[in-house]
């Protein structure tokens, strides 16, 4: 009981943390089954409110949620379902007020989120809406992106400056200035003055709290947190620790709101207050972390830390190396990336290398500057523009509060484009199948795949701010508020939009194949293959392992290698040589997200062996099994280097990589070799993961062994624990076949 | 090479090979190795990957363009270009020919050899060499001969000889249990290499059994069956046994 009354460390009120954040993942995992997507920092709502849906995961497993049955949205519309700004921002008030509150004492931040706004959407979208392309989106496996949400990033800055209330006085101001656009502003309003009753309740939950609290440690915690708060409530935040919280806050309601992961340079805006506290000798490094720490178990946001400020100088500092720290003592999942360029403190990278390997959670991730940048620049922007544009979402980069993306909401499946063409050819009696008719007609489905998906966006431009408006990311954006517009109609500077291709290895793979098998060779004539790919190569195993055998994409200077780098650039054509009807830039990128599964299940067997409706390969990564008679990432690194797509948005390198390779000094200095080795060829992101085999087998087979285990599984990291059976196989697939 | 376990009994490699040299019944695969003439035709149509020929001719560019796709890498890291083995050595020619287009290129060079050979022979690949990494395996000639079939006279000459280069010299010890895996074995070769005044360091590489496949592929008696994988902390002790001589001494 003497403990009891004791004062608390910060390294004891982090391992406190840490043990309940276990416990609330093995909870998640016991309740929710899969979870295909980050581990969020989600908790679940206490059993008496819980409400348990189940729908379909993007891995085409059943997936469950748990809402919070004490809310219902009121509608709007004969739909049964609310669409427009007032009517969000009315229901998402009500959601707050009706969202439990949650402070742990540990921590130095209050707030905890329990539920998904999102998911009480019913329909998400009017249904008179209706756009005429959804026969042609099908046919070539278009994720269009209409009615997808956030996926770009607001400027945090705006909200340090303003604080909950100056954001209500900026509505309230602007509000007589556009009075026609008093719908728009009564639902910015409403989240506000939600957050800020949201807010309250947690400074009345400490307080109480702090009145029952033996521990000194915490009574002192809990009373500060109260006080914190109730300035929070109106006023911005004054020092790093409101400022963290003053993020908490934001990052709840971003993420409740409509799923929102996106913060940025976090080295940045935390920078003056960090340093002022810093050299006043009001906060130690120690309290810093902890700060920090908090301020990251609290949700898996996407970070930068380092590169280059407009100005091209690098805006590494020591609150960089803070953050890799406070996240390397959590090993919990988490989004950051190491902005790699010329100008970087060596000691960051090497920090984030060494990181790597000691903890094994896919943690950092490295981003490559100049890729991103030229690449960027060559939409027409300036490079001061390119180097704000940072990362702030699973592969993808925007610059914070000045531009609209719908980044890796949209995307075109490359092997449904190919199989199209393929029966296009192969049922056109007029002409003689050939290698050289499929690739035309594989271009002219593609261009046209290409056009769909513009007109696509077009349709989601007109109107999503109708639908379902950014009312949260509006707060913190430039023009926004000013002009009463939301982002995604007009409110920002900057629209570049995203098409992403999936599925690259599998179609490389099967145009040389056939190249090899059937016209080079006459192994196969045009109408047997077709008839075995029909047949999903029944009874003709000879003739798939006859066709996958083809030296694959990834081995360089391969056929497949060839036609890679072909179809990349004839997508990259079509998406740049023109923008939307309506006039929207698009940027082409290549990436799947955890999509690999569901793509699959939409395609028959392909000519590069792959069984009908299996997987497709992962973005712009080779099939796993590559490279046989040995694991190369350097292969690896040199193939996805030679398909970017050159404009700005990535196409990221996915590495999973043995615990041995990084052994002393020099094993370091080798990975970091292959990192800058791969951004030197323009590659843009590379996501790692240094995993024991051994382990991860025995987590496949039982998961429970294994509950800490992370992985990042493509853009995102998880625990390997709470993913589903057949996205972690593809994980496991993509790892073992380096051995083969 | 030949991994049964692969095999899908489709008979392809029988139609194949103009030796006879495959049975193939519905789910038994024969490999007469002895009829194998090495021709390489069975592999081309096994597409499971059960029939696999080792090794294939390449010219000097072949390699070079090969070499050229990581240039990159060697770049940021400082690394190059390796010849390894067997031994390049017993092909120094065609050795010869590639380290001097590396040089052309700009690349840095290394050799991984046993030195087994006329001082010549090595001194010719000299010149295009930045850095030497050679086995010595033990003092003994005696023991020497009897494990690896020969004296090793010429190559602890020939290390001697290199001693006097001012090429950056790596000595490595394969650490083999029950053939060189005492104190005093490896300490008589420290004792030998420690006036080197171009050794960069001593390495002592555990046996390990990463061949083991192979040989069984290529239908080889594996030798070292019967050994052990050495504990690192057996190793650690050599090393520090080694390192008494004054040397730097590194474990692989």
């Amino acid at each position: 009981m003497a403990e009891k009354f004791s004062e608390l460390t910060y390294k004891q009120r982090l391992e406190a943390l840490c043990k309940t954040k276990m416990q609330q993942t093995k909870e998640k995992q016991e309740v929710l089954l899969v979870m295909d997507q980050d581990d969020h920092g989600r908790i679940l709502p206490p059993p008496e409110l819980r409400e348990i849906t189940e729908y379909m995961g993007p891995s085409g497993e059943m997936v469950r949620d748990a809402k919070l049955n004490n809310f219902k949205p009121k509608s709007n519309h004969p739909s049964g379902g609310f669409f427009g700004a007032k009517v969000c921002g009315e229901n998402f008030n009500l959601f707050l007020k009706d969202h439990p509150v949650y402070v742990n004492p540990m921590s130095s931040l209050a707030g905890g989120y329990m539920a998904y706004f999102m998911g009480y959407r019913d329909p998400s979208w009017p249904p008179e809406l209706a756009s005429n392309l959804e026969d042609e989106q099908r046919k070539y496996g278009i994720y269009p992106g209409i009615g997808a949400t956030q996926h770009f990033c607001q400027d945090m800055t705006i909200g340090f400056k303003l604080g909950w209330g100056g954001l209500l006085r900026k509505i309230r101001r602007y509000r007589k200035l556009n009075p026609e656009k008093s719908d728009f502003y009564d639902g910015l309003e409403q989240v506000v003055l939600g957050v800020q009753d949201w807010i309250r309740r947690h400074v009345d939950a400490a307080l109480d709290m702090a009145r029952k609290e033996k521990n000194p440690t915490l009574r002192r915690n809990l009373e500060e947190m109260a006080e914190i708060n109730e300035w929070l409530v109106s006023k911005p935040p004054r020092t790093f620790r409101e400022a963290c919280q003053w993020t908490v806050w934001y990052q709840m309601i971003a993420r409740m709101y409509n799923g929102s992961g996106s913060m940025g340079q976090i080295d940045v805006w935390l920078k003056p207050y960090y340093e002022r506290e810093s050299a006043a000798g009001t906060l130690t490094d120690e309290e810093a972390i902890f700060h920090l720490a908090c301020l990251l178990l609290n949700d898996t946001q996407y970070y930068q830390l380092g590169g280059p400020g407009a100005e091209g100088k690098d805006t590494t500092n020591k609150l960089s190396f803070l953050v890799l720290e406070a996240v390397h003592r959590l090993k919990a999942p988490a989004n950051i990336g190491i902005r790699v360029f010329n100008g970087l403190n060596p000691e960051l990278l090497r920090r984030g290398v060494e990181i790597m390997f000691e903890d094994k959670t896919g943690f950092p991730k490295f981003l490559g500057d100049m890729g991103l940048v030229e690449g960027f620049m060559k939409n027409g922007y300036s490079a001061q523009l390119a180097r704000q544009r940072v990362y702030s979402g699973c592969h993808w980069f925007a610059i914070p509060g000045r531009e609209y993306t719908l980044n890796d909401c949209v995307k075109i499946n490359f092997a449904k484009v190919f199989e199209v063409a393929f029966w296009d050819m192969m049922n056109d009696s007029e002409i003689r199948p050939s290698v050289d008719e499929l690739w035309r007609r594989f271009e002219m489905h593609l261009c046209r795949a290409v056009e769909v998906t513009k007109e696509g966006l077009d349709f989601h431009m007109k109107h999503m701010h109708k639908v379902f408006p950014e009312l949260v990311l509006d707060l913190l954006c430039y023009g926004t508020i000013e002009k009463g517009l939301d982002a995604s109609n007009g409110g920002v500077e900057y629209y570049n939009l995203c098409i992403d291709g999936s599925g690259l290895a599998t179609v490389a793979d099967s145009f040389a194949a056939v190249e090899q098998r059937v016209e080079k060779e006459g192994l196969l004539t045009w109408s047997q293959l077709a008839e075995h790919l029909k047949n999903d190569f029944k009874d003709a195993e000879n003739v798939r392992l006859m066709l996958s055998s083809v030296p694959r994409y990834g081995r360089g200077g391969t056929r497949a290698d060839y036609w890679a780098v072909r179809i990349v650039k004839a997508f990259t054509r079509f998406v740049k040589e023109r923008p939307t009807p309506a006039g929207f830039n698009v940027i082409p990128g290549l990436f799947s997200w955890a999509s690999m599964i569901s793509m699959g299940q939409t395609v028959g067997a392909t000519p590069n062996g792959r069984h009908a409706y299996a997987p497709i390969s992962h973005g712009a990564s080779p099939d796993p099994g590559f490279l046989r008679g040995g694991s190369a990432p350097t292969a690896m690194a040199v193939a996805v280097a030679s398909v970017q797509c050159g404009y700005g948005n990535t196409a990221p390198l996915q590495l999973d990589m043995d615990p041995g390779l990084a052994r002393g000094e020099e094993g370091l200095a080798k990975v970091e070799a292959l990192i800058k080795g791969h951004f030197e060829l323009g590659g843009t992101m590379i996501n790692m993961n240094i995993v024991d085999k051994k382990q991860i087998l025995e987590a496949h087979q039982d998961p429970s062994k294994y509950p800490n285990l992370i992985v990042r599984v493509t853009g995102f990291s998880a625990y390997f624990a709470s993913l589903s059976r057949n996205l972690r196989q593809l994980v496991v697939d993509r790892i073992l076949s380096e051995e083969t | 090479m030949f991994y049964p376990d692969r095999c899908i009994y489709c008979g392809n490699c029988l139609l194949a090979c103009p030796n006879k040299a495959h049975v193939v019944n519905e789910d038994d695969h024969i490999f007469l190795r002895e009829k194998c003439k090495a021709c390489g035709k069975c592999t081309q149509t096994c597409y499971s990957g059960a029939l696999v020929l080792v090794g294939r001719e390449m010219t000097v560019d072949e390699v070079i363009n090969e070499v050229l796709r990581d240039k990159v890498f060697y770049d940021m890291s400082g690394g190059g270009v390796t010849l390894s083995g067997g031994d390049p050595i017993v092909q120094c020619g065609f050795s010869q020919a590639l380290l001097k287009k590396c040089k052309e290129i700009g690349l840095h060079t290394a050799i991984e050899t046993a030195a087994n050979c006329q001082w010549e022979t090595l001194a010719a690949l000299l010149p295009m060499l930045d850095l030497v990494m050679m086995d010595i395996k033990h003092i003994d000639s005696e023991k020497h001969k009897n494990a690896t079939g020969v004296s090793n006279k010429v190559i602890l000459d020939n290390a001697m000889k290199l001693s006097r280069t001012k090429k950056r010299l790596i000595i490595r010890v394969p650490i083999i249990p029950g053939f060189n895996d005492t104190k005093s074995e490896v300490e008589a070769i420290a004792e030998f290499v420690k006036k080197f005044p171009n050794l960069e360091y001593l390495e002592l590489l555990s046996f390990h059994r990463l061949g083991e496949s192979k040989y069984k592929a290529l239908g080889l008696e594996y030798a070292a069956t019967n050994l052990v994988i050495p504990t690192k902390k057996k190793i650690k002790k050599l090393s520090e046994a080694a390192g008494k001589s004054g040397i730097k001494v590194r474990e692989n």
